[in-house]
């Protein structure tokens, strides 16, 4: 058992810990963020994703124990209050997602990707950026144009300079 | 009820669905988001063999590891007198093909026992169970059990299953067929291929894959001492049909069973039939008097969750000299893996392998075996695009043998609108459809003439170009009942109905149809799912039943409730029942100004209660529905291949697809994107192998089983086509599996038309950048070596 204490969602949390916990369990099973989901604890699928220090970790494979002093933001955080991030109104308004399993994942691994970027995203870029996160009902053809749409409202004018 | 357009003011928009805010914002009620005080954790024993007998299960090392509390077998199961799970394999709806035993006998359907006492059937088959405090504890005592394990021969192929000397699963079986039925008619088949200008024959395999929702199965029992009750909380295809099968395997009234099944992480067939942890967790629960759960990790899903396709297919056309298409002969071999756990994929294609064509007539052998492998299950279009595989190839095929232009031998053979409804040759009636309509949007859509000079710019840059082409027609059956109970309350309209999505919109789509037929804004709808406690009857969703079912349902609901709001106001206003007009949502005392909505009415009925009304203003509608409905289409793709290495791409995939009423279009594409993407994954990537020499199924991650992934799949055109079906009130047929089935079709007919000038033909799925390339180096070697 190790103590760590790390910021969740802005909120400061001390918690003694198992060495050999993941931070994906520790925050749906410890803190019960049940948002996080985990679809193959082997880093392949990206159901996972959290921003750790604001840059898209995959849960499932670090440890709790490498996560104290840091900043985690988990989906249940994206949001602003009743104020969706914009992320999530485009998944919504372009139907980026069905069963809603790989969502948080795939919403946390956007927003790193359009916030982190740099220069212009294209189709093929958010592709190619976003291949760590599998999805099984949307083809991902929705969620291309979600994130790409999002991409649009989000993006100071510096960032899409190629 | 007939259903006016003038109503229709939700329905056919693309709506952001209901669902969408509680998944996006990570409060989502999936299974393992559970977790009950003081509960334990569950751990499967799996066999390592694929065919052993089991002498004996030594648990001692296992129980002396801390935190471990119990280990149980199959004998426990036993002695306690748990049942088997009855998974009623056979579809028996009236319009469905009726499948037989050798000789016309029933089905041998073998069982499936929680844990077997006798052998293992397959790699991955629970053996015996470790509950222990902790999941980790669990594991680890699972690894201690020492099972004796006897090995025996065993057969995994399909047809090698079949063979004679084959090593046999199920003792007093001559042999692994368990069904065996023939259908059509023999004779004029026989005549039509004696007189028939050409033959046309190939034989398939389309191969074993798995759905791979991406939440792993998990199951959480709980029983209750007090009350007496279990509660199962597992995310499934239809939480009153486990309710009902788990009932019987603990020997339990179903009353005395609740299933919660929330939100479901994704199904695609694989989650409609019940597991055997399922019942395990439950079982556990009450003999440790603590709540047990399960949670299978990625490669126990690989291994262990229900199967799809895996069907061997050899088909004969006889084919006049003008092209038309005279008769059809077709043997189908099903692999239903170690256990019978579905019949449905064998049984819905049975009935679909003339396509979408007028073919009079035709011969069916359908035949199943047992084999040591996972049982195969209904996966995302049971059935269909094996059999469209079938046709479309051989399509293919005769075009080219006959030089006809494909589209030209599929135009002189299409079924016609003025031929619906259609008897096809095996006794299936196509409700409706305009065939030829769909094949002229579609090559509208996908600029089919721009195909030539997109292949001369490919050529240009080294490429190959292939574009496919396929049509197709498939079926939505589906169990015949649906329930839904409709309760108004002063703030908003309830509806409680037992269809089960994993990601379909149920909630949305489903508000949609109630609105318009209340005449009430679409907002002051809600669905409820998922409690069987609260949900007390219906069948699920499979098939592409569901909207189908619930618009039907729901619309007769909608009219009884009117006619019950008409009693209700008539009283109220003490008015003449004939004398209260309903239209849009308003009630109307005629000859006066009274005027009330559904909302006044509850409100009103809740402050006056009157006696007559107790139980509030709500009805509860049972509707029995058999017709099926053929939705179809018709579907293209492009791809280049690079020549150097195999590597495919897809350039180009557009599909149009007859969906009947489109409720949600918004909705529909997406079910249809996703549909492709499955195809596509099977003709491209997706395979369970299974090693031939030591029985191994070789795809346990993400790592070796190839998936669609978002930098190998493109943009999609999809356009959908609304030819109401007779057969329900909004003309309802089914979307998104059109998606899926002619998508391996479409896949593999690109591939041989962009390797043609090699002369290249016979790919198998899934035809992968080695297949490819290796095919690429035969050929040019032997060209070499004939022009030498």
């Amino acid at each position: 058992m190790t103590k760590i204490t790390l910021k969740v969602n802005g909120t400061e949390v001390s918690e003694d810990v198992e060495d050999n916990l993941f931070l994906a369990y520790f925050l749906r099973e410890q803190l019960g963020l049940t948002g996080t989901h985990v679809g193959c604890d082997t880093t392949q699928c990206g159901c996972c994703v959290v921003h750790v220090n604001g840059t898209s970790v995959k849960s499932c494979t670090m440890l709790a124990v490498q996560a104290n002093g840091a900043e985690v933001k988990t989906i249940e955080g994206l949001a602003a209050g009743d104020v969706l991030h914009p992320v999530q109104r485009a998944f919504k308004e372009y139907h980026g997602l069905q069963c809603g399993f790989c969502t948080p994942g795939m919403i946390m691994a956007a927003v790193d990707l359009i916030e982190m970027h740099p220069g212009p995203l294209t189709p093929e870029i958010v592709r190619d950026e976003m291949e760590g996160n599998l999805c099984r009902c949307t083809g991902y053809h929705n969620i291309v144009k979600a994130i790409l749409a999002a991409a649009d409202e989000m993006r100071p004018a510096a960032l899409e300079q190629p | 009820m007939k259903i006016s357009d003038r109503a229709l003011k939700a329905v056919g928009k693309p709506l952001a669905r209901n669902e969408d805010l509680r998944l996006m914002t990570g409060k989502g009620r999936f299974t393992d988001d559970f977790s009950l005080p003081g509960q334990l954790w569950a751990a499967m024993v799996r066999s390592p063999y694929p065919h052993a007998r089991i002498n004996g299960i030594n648990s001692s090392a296992a129980l002396q590891i801390p935190q471990v509390l119990a280990v149980y077998s199959g004998a426990d199961c036993e002695a306690d007198g748990l049942r088997e799970i009855n998974h009623n394999p056979v579809p028996s709806t009236k319009y469905d093909l009726k499948l037989t035993g050798k000789d016309g006998g029933p089905v041998f359907i073998g069982t499936h026992p929680l844990l077997p006492t006798d052998r293992a059937r397959y790699v991955g088959e629970a053996v015996a169970m470790v509950v222990a405090q902790t999941r980790e504890a669990a594991l680890t005592g699972a690894e201690a059990v020492m099972v004796d394990y006897e090995v025996l021969p065993f057969v995994a192929g399909t047809v090698e299953a079949t063979q004679p000397g084959a090593p046999i699963l199920w003792d007093g079986q001559a042999d692994n067929i368990l069904v065996d039925s023939r259908f059509g008619d023999q004779a004029t088949t026989d005549a039509a291929f004696e007189k028939a200008a050409y033959i046309v024959s190939d034989v398939f395999h389309i191969g074993r894959v798995t759905g791979v929702p991406l939440e792993p199965r998990a199951a959480l029992g709980h029983y209750d001492a007090q009350t007496g009750r279990y509660t199962l909380y597992a995310g499934s295809g239809g939480a009153v049909r486990q309710k009902h099968e788990l009932a019987h395997v603990l020997c339990e009234d179903p009353k005395n069973v609740r299933v919660l099944s929330f939100d479901v992480g994704g199904n695609f067939g694989t989650r409609n039939r019940a597991y055997v942890e399922f019942g395990l967790v439950m079982w556990a629960s009450r003999k440790l008097g603590r709540p047990v759960k399960f949670r299978a990790d990625r490669s126990e899903c690989f291994l262990t969750d229900y199967q799809g396709r895996d069907l061997v297919t050899e088909v004969s056309l006889a084919i006049d000299a003008n092209g038309k298409f005279l008769a059809m002969r077709a043997s189908n071999l099903s692999n239903v893996g170690a256990r019978c756990v579905s019949l449905s994929p064998l049984s819905k294609g049975s009935g679909l392998i003339t396509g979408s064509y007028d073919i009079p007539v035709a011969t069916l052998r359908s035949r199943a075996v047992f084999s040591n492998t996972m049982p195969t299950q209904a996966y995302r279009s049971s059935g269909r695009p094996e059999v469209t595989f079938a046709i479309e190839r051989l399509i293919d095929k005769a075009a080219k043998q006959l030089g006809i232009d494909r589209f030209d031998i599929r135009r002189r053979n299409l079924v016609t609108p003025a031929q619906m409804p259609y008897l096809n040759a095996v006794g299936s009636t196509y409700d409706s459809g305009e065939y030829e309509t769909n094949m002229d949007k579609l090559l509208r859509l996908a600029d089919w003439d721009g195909v030539p000079t997109r292949r001369a710019d490919a050529k240009r840059r080294g490429k190959l170009l292939g574009a496919g082409f396929a049509n197709y027609v498939e079926s939505s059956i589906g169990t015949p009942k649906e329930r839904a109970d409709l309760i108004v309350a002063p703030d908003g309209i309830e509806v409680v109905i037992g269809t089960q999505p994993a990601g379909q919109g149920h909630e949305t789509s489903f508000a949609q149809v109630t609105a318009d037929l209340l005449g009430v804004p679409f907002e002051r709808v809600k669905i409820t799912l998922g409690d069987t406690d609260i949900v007390s009857a219906g069948g699920g969703t499979h098939s592409g039943r569901s909207m189908r079912h619930a618009s039907a349902v729901i619309a007769l609901g909608a009219d009884d409730l009117v006619a019950k709001a008409r009693l209700i106001a008539a009283r109220i206003f003490k008015a003449d029942e004939a004398d209260v007009e309903f239209d849009d949502g308003i009630f109307k005392v005629a000859g006066t100004n009274i005027t009330s909505d559904w909302f006044d009415l509850a409100r009103r009925l809740q402050e006056l209660q009157l006696p007559d009304f107790k139980d509030g203003l709500r009805i509860r509608r049972d509707n029995e529905m058999h017709t099926p409905v053929f939705p179809n289409g018709a579907c293209m793709c492009e791809i280049e291949i690079d020549p150097d290495t195999g590597a495919l791409e897809i350039t180009r995939y557009a599909t149009v697809d007859d969906v009947g009423r489109c409720i949600n279009p918004l909705i529909v594409h997406g079910q249809t994107h996703g549909g492709i993407a499955q195809g596509v994954g099977q003709a491209l990537w997706e395979n369970c192998y299974i090693d031939p020499d030591s029985g191994q199924p070789q795809n346990g991650s993400f790592m070796d089983y190839g998936m669609p992934r978002f930098n190998n799949l493109p943009f999609f055109k999809t356009e959908i086509s609304e030819v109401l079906s007779p057969t329900n009130p909004f003309g309802v047929k089914a979307g998104g599996e059109g998606g899926t089935t002619p998508a391996p079709a479409v896949m593999i007919s690109a591939v041989e038309d962009a390797l043609a000038p090699l002369g290249i033909t016979g790919i198998e799925m899934p035809a992968t950048p080695l297949k490819i390339w290796t095919a690429i180096q035969r050929a040019r070697t032997s060209k070499a070596s004939a022009g030498e």
